[in-house]
């Protein structure tokens, strides 16, 4: 796929930076969102794997205008790599490897439950980008051995500080919500607090480690 | 103060949404009808950002401590004092008197608008509430809200506004996503008539009746906005609302525009809904009629 820029509704523009993951395509975005709402500040911006949200008010600035100025961010190129950032943390989840899916993930995997826990502790991950929910990071990639496509059927109720994996990726559900990610333990550590000055507990760019208890 | 004194089914504080932290996955929340809220605040002489209440579920009594100019605006909504009010004009009540908000059956949501305001505090830029994430709290009889500074007098009451056009018929642009469709779904999508699921709630109206062919493969996850209208693996789509998430992972097939997103969430389950297809340049349109009607709602006596 072609990067291009398509309206969503009369406010807002998505663009489309390519359909499969990719970690600099992750840091073209987060720069894409980056520069629209800093330099330009023509509103919030949500980045994504592959594409950037840009909102507008459009009766301030004409959708055609703001067209023109997301695709000069496109012809401007890969801006900033996610992994180059220098204001990365390191945050490290204590984690339980205690989740309803634990055993039935590592069976799939063709792992013990150990060589799973080992392998899932064992590296330190990128959180790329937040959504779905207040404070849940998504984070990647998983080592290619753990298979977890997401269930069939969602839970209704995936419990608040549970460790998920699903498609090479890895999260801690911040809050009880519903959800289809495979859950393979939990953790104490509050992901999201609406009282503190930075309410999400991880960042995008941030290094994300879990470590068993 | 306002002192609640009968809550409804579940009311909220709301402003037009918190649109500053969408990208630690914080949903915008707000108004689900940001008309209704906008032609309360500009009927009592808010500013735009003005917080109010939202109403589910009718009556909502209360009562405030001096003298103010209310509103309430939404769908067959209307006030009483000692006599019944219309919905959709300013009112001015007195220190102690027992105002009820009013619905009728094809009510979704009801907005309040105090003179000055609700004046709750900001969290995190806004006041909206937004329950999942401890955003505020649903409101309860007892409670108690400061409000601000109120401009307005007895002079003030007595505005009136035109109020929205809940009909059944929307209008959408299509996509982003909507050349992953196969052309005639998407064709089929603006032809069908859909029924409003009870399943429907401030997250999204789920719409039965027509289902619509999915698209086959993955799509990644991408920042989505109130008015999408997803379609899920099952083919029943979502029009999504004020509490949305912020990114979603199904094809977005079309967009209800920011002026129509009233009608879509004050649609009740059993109810009809069909999309009609505009262009970007009647989106602005109506969005411009929408603001001019909001100005003549704030100036005219």
């Amino acid at each position: 796929m072609r990067p291009r820029v398509v309206p969503f509704g009369e406010g807002a523009l998505l663009v489309e930076l390519g359909d499969e993951f990719q970690e600099n395509v992750v840091g073209w975005a987060r720069g894409i969102a980056d520069t629209w709402e800093t330099d330009f500040a023509f509103g919030p911006a949500v980045p994504a794997y592959t594409s950037a949200l840009l909102r507008f008010d459009p009766l301030r600035i004409a959708p055609t205008e703001a067209e023109k100025f997301a695709r000069e961010l496109l012809r401007r190129g890969e801006i900033a790599t996610i992994v180059g950032d220098r204001s990365r943390r390191a945050i490290e989840v204590p984690t339980a490897y205690d989740g309803p899916d634990l055993a039935e993930t590592a069976e799939r995997s063709q792992l013990s439950v150990e060589q799973l826990v080992a392998l899932h502790a064992g590296r330190e991950y990128t959180c790329y980008f937040l959504g779905f929910l207040p404070g849940f990071a998504y984070c990647g990639r998983l080592d290619p051995r753990i298979v977890a496509p997401r269930l069939e059927r969602p839970r209704e109720r995936v419990p608040v500080g549970s460790v998920a994996v699903a498609d090479g990726q890895t999260a801690v559900y911040p809050l009880v919500s519903p959800g289809g990610w495979r859950l393979i333990g939990r953790t104490e550590l509050t992901m999201f607090d609406p009282a503190a000055a930075e309410p999400a507990r991880i960042r995008a760019g941030d290094r994300v480690r879990f470590v068993p208890l | 103060m306002i002192r609640i004194s009968e809550s409804g089914a579940r009311s909220t504080v709301q402003d037009r949404g918190r649109f500053g932290h969408l990208r630690s996955g914080v949903p915008p929340a707000g108004a689900a009808d940001p008309f209704a809220l906008a032609a309360a605040n500009a009927l009592v002489g808010n500013d735009a950002d003005a917080a109010g209440i939202e109403i589910i579920g009718p009556p909502f009594r209360f009562t405030c401590d001096d003298s103010r100019v209310v509103a309430v605006a939404g769908r067959d909504v209307s006030l009483a004092t000692r006599t019944r009010l219309p919905g959709w004009s300013s009112v001015f009540v007195r220190a102690g008197q027992i105002v009820t908000v009013h619905s009728g059956e094809r009510t979704r949501f009801a907005y309040l608008a105090v003179s000055g305001g609700i004046a709750t505090p900001v969290l995190l830029g806004s006041r909206a509430t937004y329950l999942p994430a401890g955003l505020g709290a649903a409101l309860r009889a007892g409670d108690t809200l400061p409000l601000g500074d109120s401009g307005s007098g007895a002079e003030d009451a007595g505005r009136h506004t035109e109020p929205a056009a809940y009909e059944g018929q929307v209008r959408a642009m299509a996509g982003p996503h909507d050349h992953r469709f196969e052309p005639d779904v998407v064709a089929q999508f603006f032809d069908a008539t859909f029924v409003i699921d009870a399943a429907s709630d401030r997250q999204g109206i789920r719409l039965g009746g027509v289902p619509i062919a999915p698209r086959a493969g993955e799509l990644q996850s991408c920042g989505i906005i109130a008015g999408a209208v997803q379609v899920p693996r099952g083919g029943a789509p979502i029009v999504l609302l004020a509490d949305h998430q912020t990114t979603g992972g199904y094809p977005v097939i079309a967009t209800v525009i920011a002026a129509d997103l009233g009608k879509v969430a004050q649609r009740v389950p059993g109810e009809s809904l069909r999309f009609y297809r505009v262009e970007r340049d009647e989106a602005l349109d109506a969005l411009r009629a929408e603001r001019r009607a909001l100005d003549g709602a704030r100036i005219s006596a």
